[in-house]
């Protein structure tokens, strides 16, 4: 009784589409089905581009990026170097001033990219990773697990986080891979809840039983079977939260977590030159600061674009 | 030339609903998609008209449009819309308002949904009717009268409760009650009893046919279900892809189609006790064509058997059929309908037949399941006893709540039975538990589940679905698989290009091929199937179940099939369980089954099914509500409901499975003479 040989006479199965007079053969299922994909996705891609905020959003992150990557190449000045006349403010020869040591605000604003959008987007990746592993086995697992691990990262939702990524980056030390790895720790239970509660809603669909029916081990079901059905919302938090990765970060060197003084990071800049704003050189501070809004904001700006397309589909 | 015209001569001004060349689109993804494509037809007051179609086919967007209640990106872009001699589409919000209010009243499908969850019943209806201007206490008495209406015996209780206190028929009632509060001029149903068991959606459709009589509101009822629109309504109108097809009066559109449609959907439908084993089901060739796509002049021309140029290029006229001037078909060749032929291969009946005098590949002994519920035992299953032949199918019916669908979880180890109870494969005891299964275990036993879009992982595609599962269960790996793959696709009608494809790009029964071909990945000896087709549309339906005989009469598979359609079992089933909170109360070959004696849940059971045929029955009305599992009566389980309980031993002892002939056994105390004489039909 096996299929091969089971073909042949006896069929009963309903024939092939045979119409009694010379009508068009109607188009199968498969032919609309395949330019239908196409065609969504064609739509929801001119749906999403359709959005100023992606367009505006996208614009601003490809500055920041273009800025980041050319560097000391594209700045008008030198950004640590460059000596010019200090406390300028903006003008034709200084679009954004001068600091208080003649050092060209627009140059290091420019070059200050690069240090916030190598660690954010890492950061936030690290705590989506992570935040999915957890989420998924708190969701899929359940019981005593998911029980403890919720109490857990309630608790740690409750903890102020800027508090604590200062006290483990004073005791761990302030290298990039520490604020890397303290920002994905506060993320990941944040992460894990999101898709905890998206697993949760697909444990229960037939096709896991019918996994289970075969035979399938519990790691399979979770991370090939399941997975690939909650991306929706786990590209979603990850540009929400390389958003709030770029802020956290930007906090972080504001309280001095991040590069030491010479250096052109944002948040640095700002916590470097704060104190001069009421002597009325508010353009060191305001450039870097308005710098780093708009990087969050572009951010933003993208994830409600990929969150509204994403929950539409 | 306007089909209202000539549907029943009533004009705009005069019906209670005139829906006049009505077009309406579904903005997706920023562009406009036809959805109706000039729908016209007429309500006249105190008349009860029926949509039918399949899924998609516009029938429900037609009865939204009506009260201009379609959803956001719904609007209507042609046409026009009269309840009562007023222009609904041209209405202000505010008149809108006042119009929904006292003029026209909805009733969906989930009365759940239809109400707030955290307002008493009786507040509900209050408010319905001091909504009209009515005082508090005149408001509360019209509510008392308006609950009695509804054939509610006890309205002060029930005003009382929470809507989740009561039962889904019950919640119906109330929402029936609401509708008509305002003593509407039109009343549309849509879906009014899909939810609900078969003894309690008839128990609706009595209530609705007496209040019928009792006001003067004319009814737009949607349904899936022909036979229940056969039994309610006066006129029916088929609609196909934004377009009414055919209208007429029910009785004589369902006795003598005359649209090539309506022909394919009645002769898709199992009726008149036909069997697996006589022929097969007709099938409607195609797809439904997408919602928004260009279609020819004809919407049905690409699955019409009858079809030619003419119908591609010249809109088809709408012909006057019989000469009361009450019946019309769109269609260009309404003379040649009798040429519409069956697309029913043959059958080799002797390959169908189970077989006889071998061990049962499958055994249930003593198998019950316990569910614990805070600290309640909640028995789910009872001391079940069955047994499976090699190449049987067994029916498993019963309304929800009985335990088919837990049984059919415990045979597959999905749920561990209780200690005690034994699930036996080829004669050899199986672990409870799926995980504690042999991989051959495993693979003898598979199921296909109700709902394709759940049964199917959406992320994968077609060929990796099956070839997952004909590695795991067979073992085979790699090319072979691969190979093996495309000859399971090829004997499920599926092509090599449906293969690459990903579920949600296929339509719902060539999903439904795809979880059938799935669990027939490792040849299995049985395959449990789940309300396998009550999700799709019954010309799809005949398809699966046409495939599902024909993979038995080849591979012998046994089937344990679970439906509460009893048409569908009939069909296909062998033998017939019926299951009543958790307990076998009746067992037998199909055709002793329906044609009795029964035990008396059976018998109501099966004259509860609205006909599509139009026969006469005799309706045995059922009493109260399903009782709670964790809380069982006494006795028989059914004797509180049971219309020939016999007080002082139902209520006391519980009968045993008893045989009432070779192979039908069912649990009652009436001596099965008595019970022939009780049930014999009027001839």
């Amino acid at each position: 009784m096996s299929l091969q040989s089971s073909g042949g006479g006896g069929s009963r199965m309903p024939a092939v589409p045979t119409p009694s007079t010379g009508a068009v053969m109607p188009p199968v299922a498969p032919t609309s089905g395949v330019s239908e994909r196409k065609q969504a996705r064609r739509e929801n891609w001119r749906l999403i581009r359709k959005r100023p905020a992606f367009i505006v959003g996208c614009l601003i992150v490809l500055v920041w990026v273009a800025c980041a990557i050319l560097g000391n190449r594209i700045t008008p000045h030198h950004p640590l170097d460059y000596r010019g006349p200090i406390n300028q403010s903006p003008s034709w020869d200084y679009l954004f001033g001068t600091d208080k040591t003649g050092r060209d605000v627009l140059s290091r604003v420019m070059a200050g990219a690069r240090d916030v959008l190598k660690i954010a987007p890492l950061a936030a990746i690290a705590g989506v990773v992570f935040g999915v592993i957890l989420g998924m086995f708190m969701g899929y697992l359940g019981g005593v697990l998911d029980l403890v691990a919720s109490r857990i990262v309630e608790s740690f939702l409750a903890l102020p986080t800027v508090l604590i990524a200062l006290l483990a980056i004073t005791t761990l030390g302030n290298s990039s891979w520490v604020v890397i790895g303290v920002v994905a720790t506060l993320f990941t239970p944040i992460v894990a809840r999101t898709v905890r509660s998206a697993v949760l809603a697909e444990r229960d669909l037939d096709y896991v039983t019918s996994a289970k029916l075969r035979g399938e081990g519990k790691m399979f079901i979770m991370f090939r079977e399941i997975l690939p059905n909650v991306t929706g919302p786990i590209i979603v938090e990850l540009t929400v939260r390389i958003g709030y990765a770029v802020f956290t970060v930007a906090t972080l060197s504001f309280l001095g977590a991040g590069p030491p003084p010479p250096s052109p990071d944002w948040g640095a800049q700002v916590s470097d030159n704060y104190n001069s704003i009421v002597a009325g050189f508010w353009w060191t501070t305001f450039f870097p600061a308005a710098a780093i809004a708009s990087l969050v904001i572009a951010a933003n700006m993208i994830a409600d674009s990929v969150q509204s397309v994403v929950e539409a589909s | 030339m306007s089909a209202s015209s000539i549907s029943l001569g009533t004009t705009a001004t005069a019906a209670a609903l005139a829906v006049d060349d009505l077009q309406v689109v579904y903005t997706v993804r920023g562009i406009d998609r036809a959805v109706l494509r000039g729908v016209s037809f007429s309500v006249a007051p105190g008349e009860a008209y029926g949509l039918v179609g399949e899924s998609g086919c516009g029938k429900s967007t037609t009865a939204y449009a009506a009260l201009r209640y379609l959803p956001r990106n719904g609007k209507i872009v042609g046409g026009s819309v009269h309840v009562a001699g007023r222009d609904v589409t041209s209405m202000s919000t505010a008149e809108l308002q006042e119009f929904r209010a006292r003029e026209a009243s909805m009733v969906y499908q989930d009365p759940a949904q239809a109400m707030n969850p955290t307002i008493k019943v009786g507040k509900q209806v209050i408010e319905s009717f001091t909504l009209l201007g009515q005082s508090k206490e005149q408001a509360a008495a019209s509510a008392m009268v308006a609950l009695r209406k509804v054939r509610i015996a006890d309205p002060t209780r029930v005003m009382d409760r929470y809507p989740f206190q009561l039962s889904g028929g019950m919640q119906q009632r109330v929402v029936i009650a609401m509708a008509l509060a305002c003593n509407p001029k039109l009343l549309v149903l849509d879906e009014p009893t899909t939810g609900l068991d078969a003894t309690v959606e008839a128990e609706v459709l009595d209530l609705v046919r007496v209040l019928r009589q009792e006001t003067d509101a004319a009814v737009l009822m949607i349904a899936h279900n022909l036979g229940i629109i056969r039994q309610l309504c006066d006129r029916v109108g088929v609609m196909y892809a934004g377009k009414v097809v055919e209208e007429g009066p029910s009785a004589q559109v369902f006795d003598d189609p005359q649209h090539p449609y309506t022909v394919g959907l009645l002769r898709s439908l199992p009726r008149r006790g036909v069997r697996k084993t006589e022929q097969a089901l007709s099938t409607i060739p195609g797809i439904l064509p997408l919602i928004g796509s260009d279609l020819p002049t004809c919407v049905f021309v690409d699955r019409c058997p009858l079809a030619d140029e003419t119908c591609r290029t010249v809109v088809p006229p709408v012909v006057p059929v019989g000469i009361n001037g009450d019946r019309y078909t769109r269609c260009h060749h309404s003379d040649r309908i009798i040429e519409v032929e069956e697309t029913k291969p043959g059958v080799d009946i002797t390959l169908l037949a189970p077989a006889e005098g071998q061990p049962d590949v499958l055994e249930l002994s003593h198998v019950s399941k316990t569910f614990k519920q805070r600290n309640h035992a909640v028995p789910a299953l009872v001391d079940v006893e069955l047994g499976l032949a090699e190449g049987e199918t067994l029916g498993i019916v019963g309304e929800s709540g009985s335990g088919k669908s837990t049984l059919a979880k415990t045979m597959l180890g999905i749920e561990s039975a209780d200690s005690g109870g034994v699930v036996s494969l080829d004669g050899r005891a199986v672990a409870a538990a799926t995980g504690g299964r042999s991989a051959e275990d495993k693979r003898s036993m598979q199921m296909v589940f109700q709902n394709p879009d759940s049964a199917l992982n959406r992320a994968w595609s077609v060929r990796r679905i099956l070839m997952r599962s004909v590695e795991k269960l067979t073992g085979i790996k790699g090319e072979e698989a691969n190979k093996r793959v495309e000859t399971l696709a090829a004997h499920l009608r599926l092509t090599p290009r449906h293969l690459d494809l990903k579920p949600r790009q296929l339509s719902g029964g060539l999903k439904q091929r795809v979880a059938i071909a799935r669990a027939f990945a490792g040849d299995p000896k049985i395959v449990v199937c789940d309300e396998p087709t009550s999700a799709l549309d019954v010309s799809v339906q005949a398809a699966i179940l046409n495939l599902l005989a024909d993979l038995q009469s080849e591979q012998r598979t046994s089937y344990v099939f679970i439906t509460h359609d009893m048409g569908v079992v009939r069909y296909l089933a062998d033998r017939i369980a019926v299951m009543y909170l958790g307990r076998i109360q009746e067992v037998g070959p199909t055709d002793d089954v329906f044609h009795g004696p029964n035990h008396p849940y059976t018998e109501a059971l099966l004259s509860a099914i609205p006909s599509v045929d139009g026969e006469e029955k005799v309706r045995i009305r059922l009493d109260g509500e399903i009782p709670s599992p964790a809380n069982p009566p006494s006795g028989c389980v059914f004797h509180p409901r049971c219309p020939r309980v016999m007080m002082g031993i139902c209520d006391v002892t519980e009968p045993p499975l008893a045989e009432v002939s070779p192979g039908h056994a069912m649990r009652c105390h009436i001596p099965v003479e008595q019970l022939i004489e009780l049930q014999r039909k009027p001839v």
